[in-house]
């Protein structure tokens, strides 16, 4: 009986969710007449997609009932290399191209760490994250500065700023598609299978034969090359590369993550939910700003969404294990 | 039964009832001052629940006590200790990273100004540690030292507290032979200066080795409590098992000549050299008391390691972990169902293709058709009562949990299936449904081994029995209309030929 109460609330998860922001929106609508603005919304999005194009794949990671803390400063590095890399004559292409390869190693070693050697995630990808960022402030000196913002070459911030269609900013179709490509992922492979069990019953896993090791691996190298793609993107469109970009990233995404109804534990969630609990996070930021709440009520309240949201979960998450 | 001077504690209709169970249905014996009392039973016969009332983990339902004639109902377990009832745990209850010392000390530090103080009964513990085993040292570092040593601190500790009853709950589990003699040469020691110990094992050459006398528990139940002198092993075997009904043996179809595995020569920590071999088309039993060793036999055909030839269709295999068992042609239906074989928060249809995705896809695909129309075919071939095949499996009962593992298993059409308690837990008609299934396996071809602790099942499944005592292979018989059910327990319960 508990898990048929689980499995109706989590579709009811999304109900409400959905319902939230509906509220929002109206609410919003009416609050502030800058919220019903084209301007308004891209910006909502963008913000929105850095998280999401990140999330899709950490998404499927948690359902497996692991996580990553180190996609903030991976991004923050991953968009340092790309910059300094393109500024010192290497073409903005190529430059993508080892930025991706780049991020995809830094998943490699939570590959590792967590996977393969069996060191707890909170630690092994916080060391990551230590590491990550250490390098990405070491590459701005490199280049002379604390920023890299100067002499990046035309082409640079082309590639994050020409919309696509001369419609859509090039960040929320890469959104678009890595929630197309991970609900596929979830719904249609058999990796998306043998994720949900390995976080259903790790054990049960392995002794049906599933290389419960190589998919978790393999999650975290998409993480990282999720996360180094989110850094280009960010940092093309700005036009500046920060070794500070990023911070906290890591609980947008994971708050994102539990809203829509992942466990923490693993076997249960969906791509969609984590979309929902995306959008919900970025329409009440930009609320409180359009409000004109100030900053320091915007962090408490960010805070009291995450303790909730993880409370939410644990709730979820004994009861799936119970 | 009247109390005489030398009885220590008296347990008069002791009761414990959980919800929905009765672990403990009055049991009542006395326990002599100064001697070795062992407690056997089978798995669920009441043993844990009767330790844990003991001890003070739990209380009972109903009935008393008695320790040196006075009433004794502990709240908690440091009640028990107080009062000099010391308990030694199955897994270890010790500190690895501290000293000897400090484990010694743990939880009655003193101290002085804030300063921790050296404890008053170091010199007492040092004499007792030496009493048993000279090497270890109060400097040393616990997790420096062998199981049986970790368990002489433990021992030593209980001694410090002035305990006068010692309950071993099933000491030699972990440790190998020569460590077991070790503890039994500890024990002895302990009742010849006046410990009563009372004793939980499943090895009986054990029991029949230290104790002094012997209380048989099952479902719940005592069934005896008596001396030890005078009893064979097969005489205990007998009281724990109660009566034997043999179901009808129905012999697989096959002709049964073609072998599709040979073990030869396998050991590993707990098994020694055991040898058997399989046909095709066969249902082979594994049966031996718990500890014999069949489940490590389930385990190393499921690839784990060990030392020793395994030979399938006459080629040496070498598996190295579960993946290569299954690519070798094994399935298994593993002991813990919850743990070990289900998915629980999976539908039926999300939980049957995992062991062969293959039968689920289409074009490298998963197809949601392929995989309503598998969960159907088998919910229909293994009549698998759920209302939904999305249903979450954890919702079904235990035998239809059993036959969805079963399905998983099936789907993946291994040559040889492994079948670890294929029917633990399970009801009656479910518990019928599930041997058929198997007999229709071995009809069909594939070979079956079956690992149970029920006698019942294996004499009625099984065409030929491998029975196991203490991590060897005693004998294989034929099973056939005049199989011998008191022979099979002489031969489990180590009597020699």
């Amino acid at each position: 009986m508990k898990y048929l109460m689980h499995y109706l609330q989590t579709d009811m998860q999304k109900v409400i969710l959905m319902g939230i922001l509906a509220a929002l929106m109206i609410g919003l609508s009416i609050a502030s007449p800058n919220f019903l603005s084209i301007t308004n919304f891209t910006n909502v999005l963008l913000k929105v997609a850095i998280i999401v194009i990140i999330a899709s794949a950490a998404n499927l990671l948690m359902i497996t009932g692991n996580f990553d803390l180190s996609v903030g400063a991976v991004l923050a590095f991953s968009g340092i290399l790309h910059a300094y890399m393109s500024k010192h004559g290497v073409p903005v292409e190529l430059s993508i191209l080892i930025t991706l390869i780049v991020a995809m190693a830094w998943g490699g070693v939570n590959a590792l760490t967590v996977s393969v050697l069996g060191i707890n995630p909170v630690i092994a990808t916080v060391g990551t994250l230590f590491i990550a960022r250490g390098f990405a402030f070491l590459i701005a000196r490199w280049d002379g500065g604390a920023n890299i913002m100067m002499g990046l070459p035309r082409d640079f911030v082309d590639f994050g700023r020409d919309p696509v269609f001369g419609l859509v900013p090039l960040a929320i179709v890469v959104m678009v598609a890595a929630v197309a490509i991970f609900i596929f992922i979830e719904k249609r492979t058999a990796l998306g299978r043998k994720a949900y069990a390995i976080g259903a019953n790790l054990k049960s896993a392995k002794l049906s034969g599933i290389n419960t090791v190589g998919i978790v691996a393999l999650l975290y190298v998409l993480v990282g090359l999720f996360a180094g793609l989110s850094g280009v993107l960010q940092t093309s469109r700005v036009g500046l590369a920060s070794p500070t970009v990023g911070k906290g990233l890591e609980f947008d995404v994971i708050v994102a993550i539990i809203l829509g109804g992942t466990s923490m534990l693993g076997g249960v969630g969906s791509t969609f939910g984590m979309v929902l609990g995306a959008l919900v996070v970025g329409f009440t930021a930009n609320g409180m700003v359009l409000l004109g709440i100030p900053f320091y009520y915007q962090t408490i309240a960010y805070g009291v969404i995450l303790i909730g949201t993880l409370l939410l979960s644990q709730k979820f998450g004994t009861r799936a294990k119970a | 039964m009247t109390r005489t001077s030398d009885t220590i504690i008296e347990i008069r209709d002791i009761k414990k009832s959980f919800p929905g169970v009765k672990a403990l249905k009055g049991v009542s014996f006395d326990v002599a001052r100064g001697s070795v009392h062992c407690i056997v039973g089978e798995n669920g016969a009441g043993k844990s629940t009767f330790i844990k009332i003991l001890t003070g983990a739990q209380p009972a339902s109903s009935g008393e006590i008695r320790l040196n004639g006075e009433p004794f109902a502990p709240y908690h377990v440091s009640d028990a200790i107080a009062q000099g009832i010391s308990c030694l745990y199955q897994e270890l209850n010790i500190v690895e990273d501290l000293s000897v010392e400090q484990n010694l000390s743990l939880g009655q530090e003193k101290h002085k100004f804030l300063f921790p103080k050296r404890a008053d009964n170091l010199d007492k513990a040092r004499s007792i540690l030496a009493n048993f085993d000279e090497s270890i040292k109060l400097s040393d570092k616990v997790s420096n030292l062998s199981v049986a040593q970790k368990q002489i601190v433990e021992i030593t500790r209980a001694l410090v507290t002035d305990c006068s009853v010692l309950v071993m709950d099933e000491p030699t589990a972990a440790l190998s032979l020569g460590e077991t003699t070790k503890i039994m040469r500890v024990i002895e020691r302990l009742r010849d200066s006046g410990m009563t110990i009372i004793y939980i094992s499943h090895k009986l050459s054990e029991i029949f080795e230290i104790g002094d006398s012997v209380t048989v528990l099952r479902d719940g139940e005592m069934v005896a409590t008596q001396p030890l002198k005078g009893m064979t092993q097969t005489d205990l075997v007998r009281l724990m098992l109660g009566k034997v009904v043999a179901e009808q043996y129905i012999p697989s179809t096959g002709a049964r000549d073609e072998t599709v595995l040979e073990v030869r020569d396998v050991s590993t920590r707990k098994l020694r050299d055991i040898n058997f071999d399989l046909k095709k088309g066969e249902i082979l039993g594994f049966y031996g008391l718990l500890g014999a060793g069949k489940t490590e036999v389930a385990e190393v055909l499921f690839g784990h390691d060990c030392r020793g030839e395994i030979r399938k269709d006459g080629n040496i295999i070498n598996m190295k972990s579960e993946r290569d068992a299954l690519r070798s042609g094994f399935a298994l239906v593993p002991e813990e169902r919850r743990e070990e074989g289900i998915f629980g928060l999976l539908g039926i249809a999300k939980n049957v293709p995992l062991m062969n995705m293959k039968t689920v896809m289409k074009n490298g695909l998963v197809s949601g058709k392929a995989e309503r129309d598998l969960a159907d075919k088998y919910i229909d071939m293994l009549q698998i009562a759920a209302s939904n095949r999305n249903h979450p499996v954890a919702l079904l009962s235990g035998g239809n949990q059993q036959k969805v593992v079963i399905a998983k298993c099936l789907n993946r059409d291994s040559d040889i299936i492994l079948m670890d308690e294929p029917t633990r837990g399970v009801d009656i008609g479910a518990k019928q449904e599930i041997h058929n299934i198997i007999r229709d396996l071995a009809n069909k071809g594939k070979s079956v081994v079956v690992f149970s602790s029920e006698l019942q099942e294996i004499t009625g499944l099984c065409d030929r029995i491998v029975l196991m005592y203490d991590g060897k292979v005693r004998e294989t018989i034929e099973n056939g209309e005049n199989i011998d059910t008191d022979y099979i327990l002489d031969v489990v319960a180590g009597k020699e030929a």
